[in-house]
């Protein structure tokens, strides 16, 4: 096991305000350390979760004041695989952007590698932290680095959707923190695991309301229907790795947070169905829009809202396999929409106004981004070699177990809307010509060594689904046991303390 | 009498609190000014402040502190969890605050309004 818990949000948040200060001794450093820093937190992550796997949840205590009171960090075979997730995406995401322009040069990349790395701490932090009010911090942390990230570039109308998604967080984050006044009025704590022991004590119409406006609160980042106005414009605007970064990073933490209230702070009746429905709407909703698209970036903004509606409905599910399914399909989505967006934002590299039919013909010309593109749009659309087929088929048999049939039904009819969407960009870059005044844009060698890391575990995926599937069972059981969760926490007072 | 009269107090100030979330929504979410919206989203910062001290506050309250003359004090001691939670929330408040302005100067400059029916390069 190397590190701990608390160093996973330390250390990159440490580095991050030291960054200028090393920018002074020697430039290179600003785009250095935040790849060590990342680094570090991706092989300390996936040694815990091996540590994990083996030896049970690990408990850390901050500042010595022991469950109830202080707040813990819980680290979890479900939290560690999510933390694991998202330290290597951020990874990718830094291996791509290291030098990610040639006019990006020291002063705009400090501070866009100070919020990246404020942007994982964050997220990262969202999932382990034990106590509401913890999360409600790492939340508004991952927040204002993401409105700033999607504001890093002052050509474009990017202020604007800032400012839109600005304005949705911050209503968002009063909506949470109401919710976090309302729990701690009724029970006068604000550690997870003593909540979901009291719950039970908390009047029906007090619980509603408290999880009504946690939904509100937590389902902007997780981008569930009447609160995603912000993304499909977030996600245009944004540098193309940020898309990445939100897709893969931000939204899982806030689909995490969701479930984690769902499934063990609450234990109001009719929740899952909430998130069902939640999901069907999303799904629906999102993929008819994604269909109309013009510009690429949005349409894989929309095809990402989607995506998460579909690991809703499998939530909603509520069974282990409807659970085992859901995370099967973050784990992909976390891999095979960055991928999109990396290469897609290759793609319409040159082009003035991003749109879909200025990739035409770009096969020939780009094969190799062309070739990493096609294969992300087959992996999440579900063909039969690639991963995302494994996923959606769990969600379907875990659906049909169930006797949902009309929501086997409901998703087929969206992959087929999918299908035709992904298929005709593909389409364009190999089977149309090229317009004259386009210019290739040929990737940078880090660029392409991050495209390809991704679309290789697409591949190991796709073809032996196996070797996640030991984590994706300890993580789906872990979140569904929540007696199990509240005495991990509430009895580690004598485990790990610092 | 005494008792009522706080009971009466503390439903005031929570009845307060709302309105003051209540006006911050409205602002934010009618007016057409980008700095009166983020005005808004500080009074309702402020409203749900003052909601949570409220929470917190007993009558004749002391700080929960053991010092000389207070050793027994406790159950007159004000719940200090709401405080902390209200200082680190003023906090973020700032920042949030901080960004939202920077991103108005950075709205003007481009735009030369401050009018959100004037900023439409996106749909809203």
């Amino acid at each position: 096991m190397v590190g701990s818990p608390v160093l996973l949000i330390a250390i990159p948040l440490l580095a991050a305000f030291m960054i200028p200060l090393l920018g002074m001794i020697w430039k290179e450093l600003v785009r250095i350390i935040p790849g060590l820093v990342l680094a570090f937190m991706m092989i300390s992550s996936a040694s815990m979760l091996m540590y994990v796997t083996n030896n049970g949840t690990i408990i850390q205590t901050l500042a010595g004041w022991e469950a109830p009171w202080g707040i813990n960090l819980v680290f979890s075979p479900l939290t560690a695989f999510l933390a694991t997730l998202m330290t290597f995406m951020g990874f990718i995401v830094w291996l791509y952007s290291y030098r990610f322009k040639r006019n990006v040069d020291f002063e705009p990349a400090k501070k866009y590698f100070i919020f990246l790395m404020m942007l994982v701490a964050g997220a990262v932090g969202i999932v382990i932290t034990g106590d509401i009010f913890n999360q409600f911090v790492f939340i508004e942390i991952t927040g204002i680095s993401a409105y700033a990230l999607t504001a890093f570039y002052t050509g474009r109308n990017s202020a604007e959707a800032s400012f839109k998604y600005l304005l949705m967080g911050a209503l968002s984050s009063s909506a949470l923190l109401i919710a976090i006044a309302i729990i701690y009025s009724q029970l006068g704590t604000l550690n997870m695991a003593d909540i979901a022991s009291k719950i039970h004590l908390m009047p029906a119409g007090y619980k509603v309301t408290a999880l009504i406006f946690f939904m509100m609160g937590i389902g902007i980042e997780a981008e569930i229907f009447p609160l995603n106005g912000w993304a499909p414009d977030a996600y245009t605007e944004a540098p193309g790795p940020i898309g990445a970064a939100f897709a893969g990073i931000v939204v899982k933490a806030g689909v995490y947070a969701m479930v984690r209230m769902v499934f063990t702070l609450f234990d109001v009746s009719g929740a899952m169905d909430i998130l069902l429905t939640i999901g069907l709407i999303t799904l629906i909703v999102a993929e008819t829009a994604a269909i109309r698209q013009e510009k690429l970036k949005r349409m894989l903004a929309y095809s990402s809202i989607g995506q998460m509606g579909l690991v809703f409905v499998a939530f909603g599910i509520g069974t282990l396999e409807g659970v085992y399914a859901a995370l099967f399909l973050m784990l992909n989505h976390a891999i095979i929409k960055p991928l999109l967006f990396l290469s897609g934002s290759q793609l319409v590299f040159n082009s003035k106004e991003k749109l879909i039919k200025e990739v035409n013909g770009l096969g020939k010309y780009m094969p190799f981004t062309a070739v990493l593109f096609a294969l992300g749009s087959f992996a999440i659309v579900g063909l039969p070699p690639f991963a995302g087929f494994w996923s959606k088929l769990s969600v379907l048999t875990a659906a049909a177990n169930e006797g949902m049939l009309l929501i086997i039904a409901l998703i087929l009819i969206v992959s087929v809307i999918e299908i035709v969407y992904y298929f005709r960009v593909v389409n364009r870059i190999y089977f149309f010509d090229k317009a004259e005044d386009l210019i290739p844009q040929k990737p940078r060698v880090n660029a392409v060594i991050a495209m390809s890391v991704l679309g290789a575990i697409i591949l190991i995926i796709g073809f032996n689904p196996d070797v996640v599937s030991t984590v994706l069972h300890n993580a789906s059981a872990d979140l569904m046991d929540t007696p199990q969760y509240i005495k991990n926490v509430l009895s580690a007072g004598q485990s790990l303390t610092n | 009498m005494e008792n009522q009269m706080f009971e009466i107090l503390r439903y005031g100030i929570y009845g307060g609190s709302i309105s003051l979330i209540l006006i911050g929504l409205y602002a934010a979410l009618t007016k057409r000014s980008l700095i009166k919206i983020v005005i808004g989203l500080s009074i309702v910062d402020g409203g749900i402040h003052l909601l949570l001290i409220a929470i917190g506050y007993v009558k004749n309250g002391t700080a929960p502190i053991f010092s000389p003359g207070f050793e027994n004090a406790v159950d007159r001691m004000v719940d200090p969890v709401p405080q902390a939670l209200v200082l680190t929330a003023i906090v973020i408040g700032f920042a949030v605050t901080a960004v939202a302005l920077s991103l108005v100067i950075r709205l003007y400059r481009h735009h030369h309004t401050l009018e959100i029916d004037e900023i439409k390069n996106l749909k809203w």
